[in-house]
């Protein structure tokens, strides 16, 4: 393995950076070149985002490119398949059956199309909402996403690398709600 | 769901079941994966700066943020000033105090500060003053993507720009040394790529400011004045030959040397793409990475140079390329030079770019790797006024108001939040131009325009760069009428104070600048303020004003007023308030559209029967749609958090 890249798609505010910054602090810990490459600004605002990661022995830029992704988290359908593209052949996607239109968009592609275009890759579907209210809160969806993520087994992580940080930055009622999500989504793959 | 995961996500961070702690806080030898702007500003920390200064701009607006997290604990002085002019003003003040400065703002924002920056190159500095250019190639929020390492160039200043996170880091602290050193002030130039990427950094030790604070008096060096400045011209010249010698041996400036007659020069970023493209296209050439932009180190350039063909991989203007190009020239040197020829000018470069231009340069076959195309057609997402957002109902007043009086007005617009206006269904953005240009723009056109012209400009926007523009419509009787959109804060950066928001960094008390008591004492007669979400009062105080600057032909400012939604939604929820919600009640719904098409809130919308609803956890309770809808259709519902 030279490099590994990841895609995190969503829309802004989901907390795509969220996952973004814990899956490479988690991989700094194993001594990776980390790279996780963030676009602020008007994508604040309810646009469209995509947060790359990339981790290996040497250089790694910020940008993933055309066919380079191992791994697409999506948090949503629309921005998903939006970035289909970066995906090698052989990549895998996990996305949150969750699908959110634009406002004020005219043509919205539908739920079964929008699978049907990421059932031509490897994918996981999951229902990250209910399995976050499950784990005490919908805040938690990313944390699900993110536990789903590592059960691909595609990146040098597990479950234990996650919560060693996840207890360094939050304590209580957070901490445990954010670990059961992040449990649940690991399994909801595994299954 | 999306919006409430955001504030929520913002207020937890303040429980107590977040461990909190300074980002760039740390002892020597620890690794933290850091923002490169959070790097930048550890950097400064451990150069054991003084003073740190800037005005908010994506994507440079972590470093202030960051260093302000510790500038208590470690005697910093830190702010936000009112544009980058005043923010670079006082880094050279403090220089001339003889200690250390950071100042810090988006590319544009160098336009605005490089009146005092061309004169800065003449007069050097005392104290290190490194000000970072954080550019934007790609313009992902930026009205262009210039690029900045031409001011050094135009300015007599040394341009350096990192390669990682760490450099950026370890960048930072050096150029303070290298600064004083040479007595010069520096240009630490980044991009969105750097500057919002997050990878590892080790610490070094920090240094507390523990300077004596002395003027250092010396009106030949300070005075810009004739006799003296041809001098120091000279003097610049001679200092920047020397800079390029002494660069040669700086450690940010590498040769990585393989056998062969293929050189690669980059710099920034583009140097990591370099190394990726190498690896995939299984090629092994000679790497000059320089971290000097400007000047070039003479000896490595010549190094370079001394290969047959040198490929020069830049993002944006051939900045590198040109100064090879007239060194080889100079020098009677024959390689064979490319650069843009290989490389797009536009946007920003990435592997598989640098891939094909490397191919091309060597004659080998490039295929870009396969991919997996979207069978279906994606909606666009572009941003949007958030639920809440009193912009819109301003818009939406607004534009009633022209209907009613039967006037076309051209819509000026400026920078901020509000800009989103320009999207559908509003489209009252005929022109965004700089910061402060609506007003500006806006009497070139009211001169001459028959329509009247309406200028949309934000608080910070206003305070930035609008007030001289506003004094000339009121000194040169153009009529015309200025909304400022108040929103309290500076929003779109991400909720940063302004002089008009009675805080400072810290969140700390200070005093608040009225903006209508500023119109006021500018001499504008009309003066009105108005909640932006009272529709009525808007319109009425539009109609008023449009007519009042069209009997006068005078300026008329109207303050639409109303604090941030997100601001005051996520205040809410600190203290625990309840949040008022809305319902559209479907018996007395008439299904005539008004409140999804025409005042678009992202929290109406359609369901797939056509009829129109309200999503709850979008819903910021500001009830504005309740009071537009002709059919008295939309009810308040309390709701427990």
């Amino acid at each position: 393995m030279s490099r590994r890249s990841v895609v995190i798609a969503g829309v802004g505010g989901q907390g795509l950076i969220t996952i973004g910054s814990v899956l490479g602090e988690a991989l700094m810990a194993k001594n990776y070149n980390v790279s996780v490459g963030e676009i602020h600004g008007l994508s604040q605002r309810g646009g469209s985002v995509a947060v790359f990661l990339k981790y290996g022995e040497g250089a790694v830029s910020p940008v993933v490119t055309q066919g380079e992704a191992d791994l697409i988290v999506g948090l949503e359908l629309i921005e998903t398949v939006r970035r289909l593209p970066l995906l090698k052949r052989d990549g895998s996607v996990v996305v949150n059956d969750f699908l959110l239109p634009p406002p004020a968009s005219k043509s919205i592609p539908t739920r079964g199309e929008l699978l049907s275009n990421l059932s031509r890759v490897k994918s996981y579907v999951v229902d990250a909402r209910e399995l976050a209210l499950k784990a005490g809160s919908e805040i938690a969806v990313n944390m699900v996403m993110l536990g789903a993520a590592l059960a691909t087994k595609i990146l040098d992580l597990d479950i234990p690398d996650i919560e060693n940080l996840l207890s360094k930055r939050f304590k209580g009622d957070v901490l445990r709600v954010n670990m059961e999500a992040l449990r649940l989504g690991y399994q909801s793959i595994k299954e | 769901m999306l919006w409430r995961f955001a504030r929520i996500s913002l207020i937890l961070a303040r429980d107590l079941n977040i461990v909190v702690k300074a980002i760039i806080a740390g002892s020597a030898g620890e690794k933290k994966l850091l923002l490169g702007n959070e790097a930048i500003a550890r950097g400064a920390l451990e150069a054991g700066i003084s003073s740190a200064t800037a005005y908010p701009g994506t994507p440079s607006t972590e470093i202030i943020e960051a260093i302000a997290e510790v500038a208590r604990d470690y005697g910093i002085y830190v702010e936000w000033s009112t544009n980058e002019k005043v923010a670079l003003e006082i880094g050279i003040g403090v220089s001339m105090m003889g200690l250390r400065a950071l100042v810090a703002m988006k590319h544009v924002g160098l336009n605005v500060a490089s009146d005092p920056l061309m004169s800065l190159g003449y007069t050097g500095v005392i104290g290190g003053l490194v000000v970072v250019s954080a550019d934007d190639p790609n313009a992902h929020s930026s009205q262009n993507e210039q690029d900045n390492r031409i001011y050094g160039i135009h300015a007599n200043i040394p341009v350096f720009e990192p390669s990682t996170v760490q450099e950026a880091k370890d960048l930072t602290r050096e150029l303070f040394d290298l600064s004083e050193e040479f007595q010069m002030s520096v240009i630490l130039r980044t991009t969105t790529r750097l500057a919002h990427s997050r990878s590892q950094v080790v610490f070094g030790e920090v240094v507390r400011p523990n300077r004596e604070a002395v003027f250092h008096r010396d009106p030949e060096k300070w005075a810009l004045l004739p006799p003296y400045n041809l001098a120091k011209h000279r003097d610049v010249l001679v200092k920047l030959d020397k800079l390029s010698e002494h660069l040669s041996s700086f450690r940010f400036n590498t040769v990585e040397k393989v056998d062969g007659d293929v050189a690669v020069v980059t710099s920034g970023v583009a140097y990591n793409y370099v190394k990726e493209a190498l690896e995939e296209l299984d090629l092994a050439l000679s790497v000059f990475k320089l971290a000097s932009v400007y000047p070039l180190p003479r000896k490595l350039a010549l190094e370079a140079l001394s290969y047959g063909k040198v490929i020069v991989v830049e993002e944006l203007e051939p900045v590198l390329e040109w100064q090879l190009k007239v060194l080889a020239y100079e020098e009677g040197m024959k390689a064979e030079i490319h650069g843009k020829d290989l490389f797009p000018r536009v946007g920003e470069l990435n592997k598989e770019l640098v891939k094909a231009g490397l191919s091309r340069a060597l004659g080998i076959r490039y295929e870009a790797p396969p991919a997996v195309m979207p069978s279906v057609e994606l909606p666009r997402r572009p941003p949007v006024l958030c639920p809440g957002c009193g912009h819109r109902s301003t818009y939406y007043a607004v534009k009633i108001a022209a209907q009613r009086l039967r006037v076309k007005p051209v819509y000026a617009n400026d920078i901020g939040c509000y800009t989103l206006g320009f999207y559908p269904p509003y489209q009252m953005a005929d022109f965004t131009w700089s910061m402060g240009s609506s007003i500006g723009i806006g009497l070139g056109i009211a001169r001459f325009s028959k329509e009247p012209v309406v200028a949309f400009i934000g608080d910070s926007t206003f305070f930035h760069a609008g007030i001289p523009a506003l004094i000339n419509a009121v000194y040169n009787r153009t009529p015309m009428l200025v909304i400022v959109m108040d929103n309290g804060i500076t929003a779109m950066t991400g909720h940063q104070p302004h002089p008009g928001s009675g805080v400072g960094v810290f969140g700390e008390e200070k005093p608040a600048i009225r903006i209508e008591e500023v119109a006021r004492a500018a001499g504008v007669k009309f003066v009105e303020v108005v909640d932006a979400y009272d529709i009525i009062a808007m319109r009425d105080a539009v109609e008023r004003a449009i007519k009042y600057m069209r009997e006068a032909g005078e300026p008329a400012v109207i303050v639409s007023r109303r604090p941030c939604a997100l601001m005051v939604l996520r205040e809410k929820r600190r203290r625990g308030e309840s949040i008022k919600r809305y319902t559209v009640m479907k018996e007395k719904c008439i299904n005539c559209g008004i409140c999804v098409d025409r005042f678009a809130c992202p929290a109406i919308v359609r369901e797939g029967d056509g009829k129109v609803t309200i999503i709850p956890d979008l819903c910021t309770g500001c009830g504005v749609c309740a009071t537009i809808c002709p059919a008295k259709a939309i009810r308040e519902v309390e709701v427990d958090e």
